[in-house]
């Protein structure tokens, strides 16, 4: 079950490049336009879809439920086709659609301009200016579908494994050396993928399920799935047809139990090691209530574990399914393990999840190992998110190496996710109101007091000061230049300082109303 | 009438006229919370009404906008919504606009005496009232044809006719826009940069052309386009201040009484807007910009006979000013009443929520 996605450009050579790979291969061949027309005949309006995005015309609510109806029914073809056999899938966005599923081998296929031209002028019977339009039009619609459809860029080259450049190399040539590539361990199956492969299908069965249905059609939902535990956050004005969801679930296979949440946000929570008992968890609690938001938890093991062995537990059958024969000399990828998520969720994670369960405020979690870029790849980035709170990562390696960990996913999501990325420790002095704070109000509103007295109680003196007309020190009657600077340098001086004093003022005043 | 201290520039403020203004901040907070920008197109006619004259009045606005726009940029900031390449872009042509609104508002202050005390500065007064009433109904009227238009699509989202008529022009050279995710003409920038510089200078009222400009000239996100606007704003905020100081039209006493009232409105309206639905947002500001501008266009006849472009008998002017007046805090307290609704609304419903959670959460499992 290896799946090979291959993002293309018009006229790039991306199709012939997948034909040829998956021929080789063996693997099955999957075009966007197949799965295009696959989605069409299942009732979702693509085509009402591409031209909103095409048309850049801003996402309607309508609009918003079929891009996900459609994302839900793209991810369950490529599952459940990759779960039979081998797949080469060639699209766009084919690398976007199966989040935190490591094994798949993404590459990009690029040609020479010039050569993308000639292709057009000589398929299409075009003018030079005509086929260079074209294909500038189509690039830039593409890139604007993947914004939209995953708020990720589209000719940013570290979103694959390989960019392939067909410009000095035969289609042929360049599948031939792709089959090696193929072969490597870090594009086989694990049984990590592979469940993460189940989760992906059953949340889309999910999703179109709830699409399906004429009576939850209109919800807009998020549907995330863990081991059959399917976690659903819908909006407040949903509230209604709530009770419909594990209604409209209960007919879909493997669903073991349904969590519904009403959110309006999410907070998503990264953690080394959940403990039920930290101050954390009560205060992302309290900010999720105030916030109306769902938390999401994710868990990051230690990626420099050791090694585990190849699972005894693997019949023949599976380790050939994964495509490749598992050995010592495999890159590590056993380590990666599934996770028996009845049994081997941590108690940490499970204890945490129960209180976000009893608070109604839990939104699914994850378990997963790698680094701040695997971290960053996993998460849906269509998702609203309000806070992503990073708490100690790696806290067996003691507290320094933890501290570092820390502070380099912060920064690292920070520079990616443009949401507020936080360090759980800072929760209390951004979200709470702790003694410290208080502090700090009353040091606000002292100086806002005194500001105001002083301004009042002086009127005619701060008039005079910034006024032209009059002097600034003696009773002079000529007007200086440069005391119409300093009386402009002062005013421009005193009024930023006065609105952070009496903005955080009001801040902490509305935090104390929890208003916020 | 109030009294004036150091000549005609800055009135006396007591108890009364204090508790007006750090209303009309609360008022104008609330609204720019809520709408996204500007908040200065009820504050700066208001303080006209309470007798601040005109130049006076948009200089402690735009004063008061720029420390405002330093903390709400900030915050934006955080989110990924300020593009600052674009912003860099509008800036250079902003402030140009607003040296020429400086200018041109100097020039009409100082030519406007002659027709005794009390009417000096009606020119300004009656420049600035036209230039609000024309460029604010002109938004008003787009936004609310914009909503009836879309209740009969079930489109409730901004119109893209001059996007596209712009996109069909190709005027390069066009610049790409990475965080805000769009490419548009150097052109085209420019124009709305000068535009934008020159209201916010004139009538203290940039957000509400820059806001709409970039949703619906660039074709950006609204959170982008408040994002990029603050940051905007807090530059020529400071230049527009800077300006108006060295000119001795700012009067302090003002700015710090709008802060007090507009920094607690505008948490209020920003909660606003996390739960009413946007369509609604865009209904309330269209209506309380329209009846803020039939205010001010109610108080146009008075400047003008003050100016001797029209007659009729002086008495009537107190009913002009009250009709004025009146209409103006109609459609700032409806406005803000409004959106307390909806706020206060969404915070008392916050147990309801919780409860309605776990009935539905026990279904589920």
């Amino acid at each position: 079950m290896q799946i090979i996605c291959i993002s293309r450009g018009t006229f790039s050579g991306g199709k012939k490049l997948a034909e040829a790979l998956a021929e080789k291969l063996g693997f099955d061949c999957l075009a966007r336009e197949e799965l295009t027309d696959m989605a069409t005949a299942s009732g979702i309006p693509v085509g009402k879809l591409e031209m909103t995005v095409v048309r850049r015309r801003p996402m309607t609510e309508a609009m918003i439920i079929e891009r996900e109806r459609y994302k839900a029914f793209v991810t369950s073809v490529l599952c459940e086709r990759a779960r039979s056999r081998g797949l080469v899938y060639h699209g766009r966005t084919g690398h976007l659609v199966l989040p935190g599923v490591t094994h798949v081998l993404r590459l990009r296929a690029i040609l020479d301009p010039e050569q993308r031209v000639l292709s057009a002028m000589d398929r299409l019977r075009l003018s030079r200016e005509k086929a260079q339009s074209y294909i500038n039009d189509v690039d830039e619609d593409r890139h604007r579908w993947v914004r939209t459809l995953y708020n990720a860029d589209w000719k940013d080259p570290t979103s694959y494994d390989l960019v392939v450049n067909l410009s000095h190399m035969s289609v042929e040539n360049a599948a031939t050396a792709l089959v090696s590539m193929a072969q490597l361990p870090e594009f086989q199956a694990t049984p990590a993928t592979k469940q993460k492969i189940d989760d992906l299908l059953l949340a889309s069965r999910c999703r179109l399920a709830l699409g399906s249905d004429p009576r939850s059609r209109d919800m807009d939902v998020k549907v995330r799935s863990d081991g059959g535990i399917v976690s659903v956050t819908y909006l407040p004005r949903h509230e209604g047809k709530a009770e419909l969801i594990p209604e409209v679930l209960a007919t879909v296979p493997d669903v073991n139990e349904v969590l519904c949440t009403m959110a309006s946000t999410n907070v998503l929570w990264i953690q080394g090691k959940f403990d039920p008992q930290s101050e954390s968890l009560e205060q992302i609690v309290d900010i999720a209530t105030r916030w109306n938001a769902a938390v999401e938890l994710m868990e990051i093991k230690d990626e420099e574990e050791p090694a585990s062995p190849a699972p005894e537990s693997l019949t023949p059958e599976q380790k050939s399914d994964a495509g490749f024969p598992y050995s010592s000399e495999n890159g590590g990828i056993l380590d990666d393990e599934a996770f028996d998520y009845e049994t081997e969720l941590d108690e940490g994670l499970r204890k945490t999840r129960q209180r976000l369960i009893s608070a109604g405020r839990a939104g699914g979690y994850r378990v997963l190992k790698g680094c701040p870029k695997d971290v960053l790849s996993s998460i849906d980035r269509t998702v609203d998110y309000n806070l992503v709170v990073v708490g100690d990562l790696c806290p067996s390696k003691g507290s320094s190496v933890s501290k570092r960990r820390t502070q380099e996913m912060v920064s690292y999501l920070l520079d990616n996710m443009h949401v507020p990325v936080i360090e759980a420790s800072e929760m209390k002095s951004q979200f709470m109101f702790g003694p410290a704070q208080f502090m700090k109000l009353l040091g606000f509103a002292a100086m806002v007091v005194i500001m105001v007295f002083g301004v009042m109680s002086h009127q005619k003196d701060v008039l005079e000061f910034i006024s032209k007309g009059t002097c600034l020190f003696s009773a002079c009657e000529e007007v200086g230049m440069s005391n119409r600077i300093l009386s402009a340098l002062a005013i421009a001086l005193f009024v930023p300082v006065f609105a952070f004093c009496y903005g955080g003022f009001t801040r902490f005043i509305f935090r104390i109303l929890r208003f916020d | 009438m109030h009294e004036f201290l150091l000549g005609s520039y800055f009135i006396e403020l007591d108890w009364m006229t204090v508790g007006q203004v750090i209303l009309l901040g609360f008022i104008g907070g609330t609204l720019s919370g809520f709408i996204g920008s500007g908040g200065a197109f009820f504050m700066t006619p208001g303080m006209m009404n309470l007798g601040v004259p005109g130049p006076v009045a948009v200089a402690s606005n735009i004063t008061h906008k720029f420390g405002k726009a330093m903390i709400g940029s900030r915050e934006h900031g955080k989110m990924g919504h300020v593009d600052k390449k674009l912003a860099v872009f509008m800036l250079v042509t902003a402030a140009l606009g607003i040296n020429l609104a400086v200018w041109v508002m100097k020039l009409m202050f100082s030519d406007a005496g002659g027709h005794g005390h009390h009417s000096r500065g009606a020119g300004a007064d009656l420049y600035i009232s036209l230039v609000f009433s024309g460029v604010l109904i002109l938004v008003s009227v787009s936004m609310l044809r914009d909503i009836i238009k879309s209740r009969k699509t079930q489109d409730s989202t901004p119109s893209r006719k001059i996007i596209d008529f712009l996109n069909k022009l190709n005027l390069h050279p066009m610049i790409s826009f990475p965080v805000a995710d769009v490419k548009v003409s150097l052109w085209v920038i420019l124009i709305c940069g000068l535009a934008t510089g020159y209201l916010a200078g004139t009538i203290g009222v940039g957000g509400f052309i820059g806001v709409p400009a970039m949703i619906y000239v660039f074709g950006i996100s609204s959170q982008v386009a408040a994002g990029t606007e603050l940051f905007l704003a807090m530059f020529m905020g400071a230049y527009g201040a800077l300006n108006f100081a060295l000119q001795g039209m700012v009067d302090l006493r003002l700015t710090l009484m709008l802060y007090l009232g507009s920094l607690v409105g505008i948490h209020l309206g920003v909660y606003g807007t996390k739960v009413v639905r946007e369509v609604i947002i865009r209904l309330v500001t269209s209506l309380i910009i329209l009846l803020c501008v039939i205010s001010r266009m109610i108080a146009i006849p008075v400047y003008m006979r003050k100016l001797g472009y029209i007659a009729y008998p002086s008495d009537l002017d107190v009913y002009f000013n009250m009709g004025s007046k009146a209409l103006l805090y109609i459609s700032g307290i409806g406005g803000m009443l409004m959106i307390l609704f909806f706020v206060f609304k969404a915070y008392f419903q916050r147990r309801k929520v919780s409860a309605s959670l776990v009935s539905s959460r026990q279904g589920a499992s």
